[in-house]
């Protein structure tokens, strides 16, 4: 039997839809993952619902109030910026365990205009919010792992995770 | 620096407000406007305890409308609170993570320092030691007045090495990483008395090392301040003090010179080579202070918290 692999087509730059640079996501469009939660996001009552389904799962996981407001508040930032420069998008939120830990799978997915250079925007300064070290910079500095791909013009995938303490 | 501004009345109503929504209404909404209204505040320049007056004002008008259930009342607020200080959060980490990446900078710096100290030393050292041995070869075979002349580049070329040496050891002492700070601070005590005719004595128990980042901020400290008063103070005599207490260690310099204007004195400290030093200090949760006064010479005093060992003893 042939080992699972993800496959990317040459020159295209998205596969279902997505960079190819995230295998991790592509495996999320293509496996459904159990339990896995999507909220459209275009709008500020998008973001209520988001941090609610969000929230409600790291509740169910067994993470701490703490932990749990800090998952709501990258999921905060993340739709915030979907709402404000991609205009719309949607959130999933799955999770995956290793072994012992529960681990919370944010995914944060727009078909926007994308970002030139996402070094800079990861850099604290970039935006006017990301001076005092929120936006994306902050929610890097909450989770436990950050990865960001996005492509100009067709649009920006973010996915974090948050490990149980 | 950006001044921090105080809690407004008008925050303060609409903290108590969203409280309020949190209280009787719950739900997300609520703990969103909570959130925002952190981040806003962050924004808007008032600090942690601003906010932690704001938070304890509308809990204080929250659990004032429900006398008898108090207890109840606060225990409610806790996820509000927590959503209230989260960007804080942020920039507390950001912070933290700047103050690492610093301390690895000033640690990557140290290392090159040593590596080119060492390089010159050695390597460059080495060298010299062979042009030496050639010239003497040289000179063997060449008539008198030739080698003369010779002595002459043999001369220049022992400038060369001395100069080479001073440097090596002003980058970074080797005599530092293998015999510990209160040696390198005889043998820089020395050097300065040498070279300028101060009396220069240090004090300090000898036997004890101190962490190596510890020791080689310390070590530029003291000759900074050196460097300065043989630049500025016209002083005779100088005491370095090197104290080692339960969970810091000081360290002062002071000289009996000119002294300085402290209505300046923000200018001066700035004028005189402490900037870098201040933030090695500041990576190491140091504190740097200078008192003087014209006549009064100056006096320079450092302290460094010692990191605990697990045990709860200092290393």
């Amino acid at each position: 039997m042939q080992p699972a692999a993800i496959k990317y087509e040459p020159y295209t730059p998205f596969v279902n839809g997505l960079p190819p640079a995230m295998p991790a996501l592509a495996g999320v469009d293509e496996i459904r993952m159990p339990d896995e939660i999507r909220v459209p996001v275009e709008s500020d009552t998008d973001i209520v619902a988001a941090r609610q389904k969000g929230r409600a799962l790291a509740v169910r996981l067994g993470f701490s109030s703490g932990e749990a407001t800090m998952v709501a508040t990258a999921i905060s930032e993340l739709a915030r910026n979907i709402v404000l420069y991609a205009l719309r998008g949607e959130m999933v939120f799955c999770h995956e365990s290793d072994g012992e830990k529960p681990i919370l799978v944010i995914t944060a997915r727009d078909e926007g205009d994308g970002i030139a250079d996402v070094r800079q925007a990861m850099q604290d300064g970039y935006s006017t919010t990301g001076r005092l070290g929120v936006g994306l910079p902050g929610v890097k500095r909450l989770m436990d792992e950050f990865e960001i791909s996005s492509i100009v013009g067709r649009g920006t995938v973010v996915v974090v995770k948050k490990w149980k303490d | 620096m950006e001044r921090l501004t105080g809690p407004t009345p008008e925050l303060q109503k609409r903290f108590a407000m969203a409280l309020e929504a949190h209280l009787t209404q719950g739900g997300e909404a609520a703990l969103l406007e909570a959130y925002e209204l952190g981040r806003t505040v962050l924004n808007e320049r008032l600090g942690v305890l601003g906010v932690a007056t704001l938070l304890q004002g509308a809990l204080v008008a929250a659990c004032e409308r429900r006398p008898r259930e108090t207890a109840r009342t606060v225990q409610a607020a806790g996820s509000f609170v927590l959503e209230c200080l989260c960007s804080f959060e942020m920039a507390h980490r950001s912070v933290r993570e700047a103050n690492t990446a610093l301390r690895g900078l000033n640690q990557f710096l140290e290392d090159q320092t040593r590596r080119i100290s060492h390089e010159l030393h050695d390597e460059a050292g080495q060298l010299l030691a062979s042009v030496y041995l050639a010239l003497d070869d040289v000179a063997r075979d060449l008539p008198a007045p030739a080698a003369a002349r010779l002595q002459s580049v043999k001369t220049v070329l022992d400038k060369i090495e001395e100069e080479l040496r001073r440097l090596s050891h002003d980058l970074r002492p080797t005599i530092l990483d293998d015999l510990g700070l209160m040696a390198a601070l005889d043998v820089l005590a020395e050097g300065v008395s040498g070279r300028t005719g101060l009396w220069v004595k240090v004090e300090g128990q000898r036997e004890d090392r101190l962490p190596p980042a510890i020791e080689t901020v310390l070590y530029r400290i003291v000759q900074e301040a050196l460097n300065n008063v043989g630049k500025h103070a016209h002083a005779s005599a100088v005491t370095i003090i090197v104290r080692r207490e339960a969970r810091r260690v000081s360290c002062s310099v002071r000289d009996d010179g000119v002294g300085f204007d402290p209505g300046t004195a923000r200018s001066n400290i700035k004028g005189i080579g402490l900037i870098g030093i201040r933030e090695r200090l500041a990576s190491l949760g140091g504190a740097l202070s200078i008192d003087a006064a014209p006549g009064q010479g100056t006096h320079l005093r450092v302290a460094i918290p010692l990191p605990m060992t697990p045990q709860g003893a200092t290393s």
